[in-house]
């Protein structure tokens, strides 16, 4: 039998505790609570809950729109990030860029969604500067780049602060895998330029930072302060959708927000499964 | 297997370290005297949960509630920022967990925090009438022995008395409507420049609205009413929807927070914003915050006017000291503070006939209201907080018959 070292044990058992344990115990909780077996109101097994969210019908508008921000603001960010780390990878070095890259990365999600909120908005620093140039003569004449139906605000602010971490990671990954050296090699065999991207470049850094441009996206669509700033009403992203339900005035709405919970964790766990299955 | 019943005995370590063993319940003060619950009081630490959202009060609470405290009964007393709904969710929390002993001692809270909290037995109490300064409340007045159609019965105590006001900029909107009657018309001819907030003061404009359209405030009085709710809410989304393209953002949008509506009031944005506080509109104007031509008024035929309370948690650890702090708020002194314009505006809960003739002399000297309209100007405008049920369902049916009707 093999021996197991009791350090090792000892660490392997806090992480379960720090990190499988809790989730286990909030998926258990999240599904009693709504089926009425747990919580302060319950009153005893019953599927109410699920069949009024499910006559609401708004789950699958708001996780469609979520993944669609996710995917739009992170596809953006990584076709700017990649970029400019295989067209200005040298000027990435400087000491302004670095300061450029790394300060946007010091911006919690509120302070950015704030920021974006008197940049965009219709009587914001580009409508005023619009005004002054005479583009305008309101501020309601500005487009609704915030509180949009499109996301176009959400999307945006998420794009301003992926695009820095994505370069930042882009970089490293190119300089780690030595992908410059690659493309020499290639080159010497008679690769064009385009060829040196497409078929050495572009495969390596994706291939390396798949797992995380996927989990970011994961981050993004269950983001809750940009949108809640940004957003509008419907379409929501799901975890407004879900602290609305939680906050609501009326308590018995709280059941339904532990059932997003439950659907968007099984959900997004069953697609990041299987994304990160497809690459292997 | 060994790492499992390694990580299984690692658990139950954990969980028996826990505070469970040791969380007692604290004890129940109602049985003692005054002087036994000061006594009981000093020197101890109390938190306070409260909406930390305006400058003006975080001020009065730190600069003069705090060391007053300090200074009378030795109190620390600790404000964590948080408004009903985290008040609730913590104690909803605690109560699934079993926790007798609680993170907070007191909530600022208000009708609706109050209904949700009695659906989860969350309060302490009644205790009000412990309180030696209760005796100076008016508690003949229904806007504040009730609360959203709920006798208040000593399980929260008055704190302050508001009413829902109408916030304009008079250079931007010289005639803004006098009446709920007026304002399809004024939203049609100025577009893009009315919203409301999809949140509680919204509800309360809703409400408010709802109840003009009915004329007749007398059918929102006692329990909820399905046909009352049916026949005048059905006229409410019809009016709001006729004009919903002239609203800000064509009416696809509504501000999710007041600040925010309150920032686009500021920026220039809307021509309109609200407060739930007739008096706030000094306070915003003196901190540079609006304009000095923003001023506030009560549309005919009247908006809901309501009490806040300080409610004592049902697990708090400190039920004596909680008590003692609720007791100094309510005294004429702090009441007093409070009731300035410069300091925080918000209307009191003390009965002017009970005071002193002293404090009731200090009362009336106190400077008046520059941007908002005078108390007694807009009482005959004050409608009572229908019950909790408008509320919900006003919520679902603004989502459902506005936000997301074509």
């Amino acid at each position: 039998m093999k021996r197991i070292n009791p350090a090792s044990a000892g660490i392997w058992a806090l992480f379960l505790l720090l990190t499988a344990v809790p989730l286990v115990f909030s998926l258990v909780y999240a599904l009693l609570y709504s089926f009425g077996l747990t919580g302060v109101l319950a009153e005893g097994f019953t599927l109410r809950h699920w069949q009024l969210f499910f006559s609401e019908g708004r789950f699958f508008s708001s996780f469609l729109f979520s993944v669609g921000v996710a995917l739009v603001s992170m596809g953006l960010a990584a076709a700017t990030a990649l970029w400019w780390v295989l067209r200005y990878r040298r000027a990435l070095n400087s000491r302004v860029m670095s300061l450029a890259l790394y300060l946007p990365l010091a911006f919690p999600a509120m302070v950015a969604a704030f920021l974006a909120f008197h940049w965009l908005g219709n009587a914001g620093l580009l409508s005023r500067i619009a005004w002054q140039l005479g583009w305008i003569s309101e501020p309601r004449q500005f487009p609704d780049l915030i509180n949009d139906p499109w996301g176009i605000g959400i999307i945006l602010t998420h794009y301003a602060m992926a695009t820095p971490f994505f370069t930042l990671m882009f970089k490293a990954i190119y300089a780690d895998n030595r992908v410059g050296e690659l493309c020499l090699a290639g080159a010497s065999m008679g690769a064009t330029r385009s060829e040196q991207v497409r078929r050495i470049a572009l495969p390596l850094l994706w291939q390396k930072a798949r797992p995380t441009l996927l989990l970011y996206g994961v981050f993004v669509a269950g983001s809750y302060e940009i949108p809640l700033i940004l957003g509008v009403q419907s379409p929501q992203m799901i975890s407004v959708y879900a602290v609305t339900k939680m906050n609501r005035f009326d308590l018995n709405t709280r059941p339904q927000a532990y059932i997003i919970a439950l659907l968007f964790t099984v959900i997004v766990g069953g697609l990041l499964r299987w994304g990160m299955g497809r690459g292997r | 297997m060994r790492i499992i019943v390694i990580a299984v005995v690692f658990l139950s370590v954990i969980a028996g370290c826990g505070p469970g063993g040791q969380d007692a319940a604290a004890e129940d003060p109602r049985g003692l005297s005054w002087d036994e619950i000061e006594e009981r009081a000093r020197g101890t630490e109390v938190n306070l949960m409260m909406w930390q959202g305006d400058p003006f009060i975080n001020k009065y609470m730190t600069e003069f509630v705090r060391p007053a405290l300090e200074q009378q009964y030795g109190i620390t007393l600790n404000i964590s920022g948080g408004q009903g709904t985290q008040i609730v969710s913590l104690l909803l929390a605690e109560k699934e967990a079993g926790k007798k002993t609680g993170a907070i001692d007191l909530g600022w809270i208000n009708g609706e925090t109050f209904y949700q909290l009695r659906q989860i037995d969350g309060l302490f109490g009644p205790y009000a009438d412990k309180l030696p300064n209760a005796a100076y409340i008016d508690w003949d007045n229904p806007f504040i022995n009730t609360d959203f159609q709920q006798p208040v019965n000593g399980m929260e105590c008055p704190w302050g008395n508001v009413q829902l006001a109408f916030i304009y900029d008079t250079l931007r909107a010289p005639q803004p409507p006098a009446s709920f009657d007026d304002i399809p018309a004024y939203v049609a001819a100025h577009p893009g420049v009315f919203t409301i907030p999809n949140e509680f003061t919204g509800m309360t404009i809703l409400k408010s609205w709802m109840m003009a359209l009915a004329g007749d405030n007398s059918l929102f009085e006692g329990a909820f009413s399905e046909e009352v709710y049916k026949r005048y809410s059905t006229r409410l989304w019809q009016t709001i929807n006729e004009i919903k393209p002239a609203f800000w953002k064509e009416g696809k949008t509504f501000p999710e927070t007041l600040s925010a509506l309150h920032q686009m009031f500021a920026n220039g944005e809307v021509n309109f914003t609200f407060s739930n506080n007739d008096g706030e509109v000094d306070n915003k104007v003196n901190l540079g915050f609006f304009p000095a031509t923003a001023r506030s008024y009560v549309p005919y035929p009247g908006t809901i006017q309501n009490s806040h309370y300080m409610g004592i948690t049902f697990n708090a650890p400190n039920k004596p000291g909680a008590m003692a702090v609720v007791n100094f708020l309510i005294s004429a002194n702090a009441q007093l503070q409070k009731f300035n314009p410069d300091v925080w505006g918000d209307g009191t809960v003390l009965d002017m006939e009970k005071l002193p003739e002293e404090w009731r002399e200090k009362f009336k000297s106190l400077p008046s209201r520059r941007y908002a309209p005078r108390r007694e100007a807009i009482q005959d405008r004050a409608l009572m907080e229908p019950a909790p049920e408008y509320m919900i369902r006003l919520y679902e049916d603004f989502r459902k018959y506005v936000i997301e009707a074509d």
